[in-house]
């Protein structure tokens, strides 16, 4: 048995489609990015080394970038916070309910696995001033008239601007039933005797969740929390298809890092820039997970 | 037992597949398919790619409309020997997407591009073929209204390729003020001759109920359309700009920037937001009495609104500035050109294609039904055309200078985006010296050099 | 006495209870319409005329209308997406499916020093987001002429695909107990046979999960489809739904009934296997 299984051509054969494919689209093309990066390569021109210049220019010269990176970090830090709460609350409700749990279970992860950009769209004309909720209001005798209320997607006021603040929650809306069930997931993992043994010792329900639920499932937080934090950094989709085109443009107030990358590598065809700001999103993903990993993840419980 | 019936669909879908690609196959050794692969032939005949930046298909928009028909014509008289596979995209990412197939040595045999900058990126690098041999061969050029036609794709030696014609303009636009006819009489207005009348008509507008000017500011270059009126109208020179004789912070560009933020008041309550679609709509449904546009605007008015509508509409020239010394018979006008691949395998195609668009027929249906002033010495019927292009035409005769969209006419592509979205910025309420700053330290870092 | 108290003490706390109840219940039911309220007003309102919806966006639809849905399909191009959408997601599943098997039930089940390491390799892919390698990956399958094409999609899908096929794949691996794999290799199993005769039967429910996951991931992506595929006839269904706003044209309830056609296939797939998805999820998280 052994023998076999640690024939050479075998493990090469089963390896090696899997280990080729992903090594040639998704490993060198991280390694020529990184050369990309550190070149002037623009549509009509070859590359030229030109060493850090492009993140010279990115940190120091580019406000578009600078944008970007405010609401992309904005959008991590407050999915990191909104999922970990809701997607526990939500997991905690409906662990405690018997009836109907499959069907709001269902319900909530459903936009999870429907197309963001459907979706972004969908919400684009909710938040229409002249067709959507104002619309509502107005009916509702709160507005005068519906396009003179709240601008949702185009006010450009304060240092979080109302549309990125809208898009967060409608991100919220969408993913956090992939949080929701992760904590579930784990929630039903943990053995019935220890709740039944902390009833005998007199805990109510809120202390037994404090006290047994929340530290047995903190692995999980990591995990979830490492994706809601990646997941919100690559964040392109809702933002595509909801804000108007010149607020993703040049000097648009609701960029974030993909948009970022998006409009140079697209628009202006500075593919070394664009590369640039795709290695500044892989380190920073690398960072997040790594810090996320060490300061939330502590020793798994048996279960 | 469920995942036998997922396994079967896996199944039946591997099977569908395989059918499809199949048919798709057998389709492509018929000749009809090929991809960007330069066109190579099969069957003897030669296909050409042209690239276009609207749906062909799809699109209620005249003049694209009219494009398609010179295609399929093309396509019909040259059947069995060329044939035109058209690549399309929308406006947004056009050049975009042209960019990279430049990039992927696929460059389409014929592309559809506006003079200016976006013409540079391809003239000067060698990108699109010199045209003048084929222009005075047969008495081509001959047929066109005059030379100055050819102005915006003509370059001197800084083309890689010497000086010479780079581009066959189609059409020419005007950007024009349309007004609702009713709205204005109901609502007591004058056709404004100035700035301060036009306020003044806006004002009666607004008191009267009616949404006085509608324009977009989510597509920025609409706005900045305004914007460059307003900057030249109040007497910016744009060469002086460039050899940095004035630069952003000049009390005319200033100037413009206040008369935007008083327009502002006018405008449509969600012009932030909406793009050129939405912002269009709003005058073409009647629910607002003042659109700036572009004479293309004519043949959306015709294929997409409510019959009648246009027996509604007027149009004027964008009003002089009072006080200032600049001439007010300066229009903003804008032509559709086509380029042809320096590396076209297919050159006589792709000529042959581009004639197509220039013909009496297609220069006819351009005035007589897209309402866009033809390039060529072509008899139209003017009591078919629409009622505006007499208008624009007019407007178009007492010009006495053009000049090009400001986006398109600033020292490159990305100088163009960042002057719109200085202007929106402006419109949002900005004070107008802080919001240029972008373009200012733009120029100041790339341009002034 | 005594027990009279704690008879009304286990009263008071079931009415508590039952109050707590009737409050978990409600808020839980108002999260159902904030999650199906929207997708409901799409639907109305994509069977209006756009004229109707224009004055009266909340009402309900007088008529049914398929004009919009027939737009939509033909002229709006998303017909065509919807198959290239198809023909995109079902191929990558497939072959994601088979080589990230194949690779896992390697670095499970077969005997190698660097197993460990060569799990480690396939996990980076999960930590890198695909924008990094977009433009790299973009201007080398623009030169071999791969953009503009399905299997310029097909090809990147697969590769992003693999790490979360094979971490989940591995994983079901490890759990087949080694007395069946000892049991068959008795009775004269090959590797390959093992594979497929052993590994795969058993690890069906990891299939499950990460087929589905490949194919919902791929049906929704947009930002690569929109850098690679300028073509229409080879427009993926997110794109050729954000780029349906064509020049000139407002008919928001056309575009509705485009929102309509890109979701309904998914909400289909998840009506059918929504607890297999949750299940297999389930079963993935907690192994991980």
């Amino acid at each position: 048995m052994d023998k076999l299984l640690r024939k050479k051509s075998y493990i090469i054969m089963f390896l090696a489609p899997a280990f080729i494919l992903f090594t040639a689209v998704l490993i060198v093309p991280i390694i020529t990015a990184i050369y990309y990066s550190l070149c002037d390569y623009k549509v009509n021109t070859d590359a030229t080394f030109v060493g850090f210049q492009n993140y010279i220019d990115l940190f120091t010269k580019d406000p578009d970038f600078a944008t970007g990176m405010k609401n992309s970090l904005f959008f991590m830090v407050f999915s990191c916070i909104t999922q970990l709460i809701f997607g526990l609350i939500l997991a905690a409700l409906l662990t405690n309910i018997k009836k109907g749990r499959n069907f709001f279970k269902n319900v909530y992860y459903l936009p999870c696995v429907l197309s963001s950009a459907a979706l972004g769209l969908m919400w684009y004309f909710v938040f229409s001033p002249k067709y959507g909720i104002n619309k509502i209001f107005e009916g509702l005798g709160w507005l005068e008239r519906a396009d003179k209320g709240t601008q949702w997607l185009s006010d450009t006021s304060g240092f979080i601007i109302l549309p990125i603040i809208v898009i967060s929650f409608v991100a919220l809306w969408q993913y956090v039933g992939q949080s929701m069930m992760l904590y579930m997931a784990q929630i039903s993992g943990i053995s019935k005797d220890i709740y039944e043994a902390a009833s005998i010792d007199g805990c109510s329900r809120t202390q037994s969740f404090f006290r047994i639920t929340l530290p047995l499932i903190k692995p999980m937080v990591a995990t979830a929390m490492s994706l809601n934090a990646i997941g919100s950094l690559k964040f392109f989709d809702l933002i595509y298809s909801m804000v108007p085109e010149s607020m993703r443009g040049k000097n648009g107030g609701a960029h974030v890092l993909a948009t970022n990358l998006y409009e140079q590598g697209l628009r202006y065809s500075k593919y070394g820039y664009a590369c640039a700001i795709g290695i500044v999103l892989l380190v920073m993903c690398l960072l997040v997970t790594f810090l996320i990993n060490k300061f939330v993840k502590t020793e798994s419980y048996d279960m | 037992m469920k995942m036998k019936k997922f396994l079967s669909l896996c199944l039946a879908a591997t099977m569908t597949v395989g059918v499809l690609g199949g048919c798709g196959d057998g389709g492509s050794s018929g000749g009809s398919t090929g991809g960007n692969d330069g066109g190579n032939s099969s069957g003897g005949v030669e296909e050409i790619t042209f690239m276009v930046w609207d749906d062909l298909d799809a699109s209620s928009d005249l003049i694209t409309q009219g494009y398609k028909q010179s295609i399929d014509r093309f396509n019909k008289d040259y059947e069995g020997k060329y044939h035109c596979k058209v690549v399309s995209t929308n406006l947004e990412e056009y050049y975009t997407k042209l960019n990279a197939e430049v990039a992927a040595n696929n460059t389409p045999d014929v592309f559809i591009v506006s003079p200016g900058p976006n013409l540079d990126d391809y003239v000067l690098p060698g990108t699109a073929a010199k045209l003048d041999s084929y222009l005075n061969a047969d008495g081509w050029k001959g047929t066109f209204t005059s030379d100055a036609v050819f102005a915006g794709g003509t370059y001197g030696a800084e083309a890689k390729d010497g000086a010479g014609i780079y581009a066959v303009p189609l059409n020419i636009a005007a950007a024009c003020v349309f007004y609702n006819t009713e709205m204005f009489e109901d609502a007591g207005a004058k056709v404004p001759k100035t700035y301060s009348e036009l306020l003044d008509a806006c004002k009666k507008l607004d008191a009267k109920g009616y949404t006085p000017i509608t324009i977009s500011a989510g597509t920025a270059w609409c706005l900045s359309m305004v914007a460059g009126y307003l900057c030249d109208r109040n007497g910016l020179n744009l060469d002086d700009v460039y050899e940095k004789k004035t630069d952003w912070y000049d009390a005319k560009v200033i100037k413009a920037g206040e008369q935007i933020q008083e327009l502002s008041q006018y405008f449509q309550p969600t012009a932030a937001a909406d793009d050129n679609d939405v912002a269009t709509a709003a005058f073409y449904d009647g629910e607002a009495a003042i659109l700036i546009q572009g004479s293309w605007a004519i043949g959306q008015i015709n294929g997409s609104c409510e019959p009648g509508f246009e027996k509604k509409v007027g149009v004027f020239a964008f009003p002089a500035v009072d006080g200032s010394s600049a001439d007010p018979n300066r229009v903003i006008a804008k032509s559709d050109s086509l380029a042809m691949s320096a590396t076209s395998q297919h050159k006589d195609a792709a000529i042959a294609l581009i004639k197509y668009f220039v013909d009496d027929t297609a220069q006819k249906y351009t005035a007589e039904v897209g309402g866009k002033i033809p390039v060529t010495k072509v008899q139209y019927d003017e009591s078919v055309a629409p009622p505006e292009l007499a208008y624009v035409m007019d407007v178009f005769k007492n010009a006495n200078a053009t000049f090009g969209f400001y986006n398109e006419s600033l020292a490159d592509t990305e100088a163009g985006s960042t002057f719109d979205s200085c202007f929106v910025e402006i419109f949002k309420g900005t004070d107008p010296k802080t919001a240029l700053k972008p373009i200012q330290d733009y120029y100041e870092a790339n341009v002034w050099k | 006495m005594k027990i009279d108290v704690d008879n009304s003490m286990v009263e008071k706390d079931k009415t508590k209870r039952k109050v707590v109840k009737i409050l978990i219940y409600a808020l839980l039911i108002f999260l159902v319409f904030v999650y199906i309220l929207p997708l409901l007003w799409i639907l109305m309102s994509s069977m209006k005329d756009n004229a109707v919806f224009k004055s009266t966006p909340w009402d309900l639809p007088k008529s049914f209308n398929v004009d919009n849905y027939v737009f939509a399909w033909t002229k709006g191009k998303l017909g065509i997406a919807t198959l290239n959408s198809f023909i995109v997601s079902t191929m990558t599943l497939i072959i994601a499916l088979i080589v990230g098997s194949m690779a896992a039930f390697a670095i499970a089940r077969l005997r190698f020093k660097f197993s460990k390491l060569v799990l480690t390799y396939f996990m980076i892919g999960m930590m890198i987001p695909i924008h990094c390698v977009l433009f790299s990956l973009y201007t080398q399958f623009a030169s071999w002429k791969l953009t503009d094409s399905l299997p310029g999609l097909i090809i990147p899908y697969v590769a992003f695909s693999l790490p979360i096929t094979i971490y989940i794949m591995v994983g079901f691996f490890e759990s087949i107990p080694n007395e069946l794999f000892e049991a068959a290799v008795i009775d004269g199993c090959s590797v390959p046979r093992l594979f497929t005769t052993v590994g795969l039967p058993l690890a069906k429910t990891g299939f499950m999960v990460t087929g589905l996951m490949a194919f919902v991931n791929n049906w929704n992506e947009l930002l690569f489809a929109t850098v690679f595929i300028s073509d229409d006839s080879r427009k993926t269904l997110p794109v050729a739904l954000t780029k349906f706003v064509g020049p000139h044209s407002t008919n928001y309830t056309q575009m509705f009934a485009g929102i309509v056609i890109a979701v309904i296939p998914t909400i289909i797939v998840y009506c059918i296997f929504a607890n297999q998805i949750v299940e297999g999820l389930t079963a993935g998280a907690v192994k991980g």
